[in-house]
C-alpha cells in the first residue's frame, strides 16, 4: 500500500494546484523528492507497458486471413517493446538533478536498463554509475548485464566499467564483473596455464563471496562445463528412466556413439 | 531441429550409433505429444517435473537447450555445445572410424 500512495500522493498534490490556479494550460508540478520522481516514472513506464501489451494482444486478436502476407508487401512489424525514449530522457534530467547523491543512482539505473537508441546517454550513465556510485547496492540491480556490456558499448569502455564494477564493495557486483572478465578464459585458456589458474582462482572466490544464486550457479555451471565436460573428459553415466516410466543407464550404450540430446518441447 | 535429430537416426540405424534424449520438459505428457505429433524416433531420459532445473541437466551444468554432448564409445566427450550441425559432423566421424577399423 505504501508504494501505491507513494505515487499516487503526488498526483493528488498536482491536480489540487491545477484546481486551484485554474489556468487551462497549467501543467502538474513536477513531484519534489527523487522518491516520488522515480515512482512516477515507474509508473509512467507501466502505463506504457500496458497500453502496449493492450495492443498486443488487439493484433494478435485480428482475423489473419485478411492479412495474408502479399510477395514483395513488406509485412508490418511489431515493435519489440514500447519506445521508452522519453522516459529515459525524465530519467536522464533527474540524474543531473541529483548528480553526485545517491538519489541519482535508480535514474541512472534506469537509464541504463531502458535504453535502446542512445548508446551514448547509456555510456554515460554507466561512467557515472561506476565511477562515482560504485560501492551502491542498487548497482547489484545490473546483474548478468555486466556480462553484455561489450554488446552494448564500445569494447574499451567496457573493459573500464569491467573493471571498475570488480573493485565495488558489493560482492554480487564484483562477482558478476570477474565472471564477465573470465568467462572466455575459462571456455577456451590452456587448462595448464597460469591465466586458466588465476581465473578460476577468482571464481572460485567469486563464488564463495556472492550472495546471488544464479550468479554462483552460472560461474559453478561454467567450471564444471570445462573441467568434468569438456573434451577428452570421460562422461558419468546416468541412472533415469525413460518417458514410459523404464529405468535405463547412459551406459547401457557403451560401445556406441552416443548423440546426446537435452532437448524440449516448447 | 526435430527432422534433422530423425533423419540422423535414420541414417544410422545400421550403425554403432544412438540418439538418446535428455527430455527437459516438466510434463512427461507433453514431451510425449511432441514424439507422437513429430514422429519422434529416439528413447528419452525424463528430467522428471523440474524440468529444465532437474538432476540430470543438474549434474552436467546444462544451462541453455538445446546442448548436444558427443561421446565415443567409451563415454569420452568429443563435443559438447548448442551446434547440431557440429555435433552430427563429429558423431558421423567417430561413427566412419570405428567402422573403418573393422
Amino acid at each position: 500500500m505504501q508504494r501505491f500512495v507513494s505515487w499516487v500522493s503526488p498526483l493528488l498534490v498536482a491536480t489540487a494546484l491545477v484546481a486551484q490556479q485554474g489556468p487551462p494550460d497549467a501543467r502538474p508540478a513536477v513531484p519534489a523528492t527523487a522518491a516520488e520522481r522515480f515512482a512516477a516514472l515507474k509508473a509512467d513506464q507501466k502505463k506504457m507497458m500496458d497500453d502496449w501489451q493492450k495492443a498486443m494482444r488487439e493484433a494478435a486478436a485480428k482475423p489473419k486471413d485478411k492479412e495474408a502476407p502479399v510477395p514483395g508487401k513488406p509485412i508490418a512489424a511489431m515493435p519489440m517493446r514500447p519506445d521508452f525514449a522519453p522516459l529515459v530522457k525524465t530519467a536522464q534530467k533527474a540524474a543531473d538533478d541529483f548528480a553526485g547523491t545517491d538519489d541519482a543512482v535508480p535514474f541512472l539505473l534506469f537509464v541504463v536498463q531502458n535504453s535502446t537508441g542512445e548508446p551514448d546517454g547509456l555510456a554515460a550513465a554507466l561512467d557515472t554509475l561506476t565511477g562515482k556510485h560504485l560501492d551502491h547496492a542498487g548497482l547489484a540491480q545490473l546483474g548478468p548485464m555486466i556480462g553484455f556490456l561489450p554488446r552494448i558499448v564500445p569494447a574499451d569502455k567496457a573493459k573500464v566499467f569491467t573493471e571498475r564494477l570488480a573493485k565495488s564493495a558489493n560482492a554480487d557486483v564484483r562477482g558478476w564483473a570477474t565472471y564477465a572478465a573470465h568467462q572466455e578464459t575459462i571456455e577456451k585458456a590452456d587448462r595448464a596455464g597460469e591465466t586458466y589458474r588465476v581465473a578460476r582462482l577468482e571464481l572460485e572466490k567469486a563464488i564463495a563471496e556472492a550472495e546471488d544464486a544464479r550468479l554462483k550457479g552460472e560461474i559453478r555451471s561454467a567450471i564444471d562445463t570445462r573441467e568434468k565436460f569438456g573434451v577428452g573428459n570421460v562422461a558419468p553415466d546416468i541412472e533415469g528412466e525413460d518417458l514410459d516410466g523404464v529405468a535405463f543407464k547412459l551406459s547401457d550404450y557403451k560401445g556406441k556413439v552416443v548423440f546426446l540430446d537435452f532437448w524440449g518441447d516448447w | 531441429m526435430y527432422p534433422h535429430e530423425r533423419s540422423l537416426v535414420e541414417e544410422m540405424k545400421d550403425k554403432p550409433f544412438a540418439l538418446i534424449g535428455v527430455n527437459s520438459d516438466k510434463d512427461i505428457a507433453r514431451a510425449k505429444k511432441a514424439i507422437a505429433d513429430n514422429n519422434l524416433n529416439w528413447r528419452s531420459f525424463t528430467a522428471g517435473p523440474k524440468g529444465t532445473q532437474g538432476p540430470i541437466p543438474t549434474a552436467w551444468a546444462v544451462r541453455g537447450w538445446p546442448t548436444v554432448v558427443v561421446l565415443d564409445a567409451d563415454m569420452k566427450i568429443h563435443y559438447r555445445g548448442h551446434d547440431g550441425d557440429k555435433a552430427t559432423e563429429v558423431a558421423k566421424e567417430l561413427v566412419a572410424r570405428m567402422t573403418a577399423g573393422k
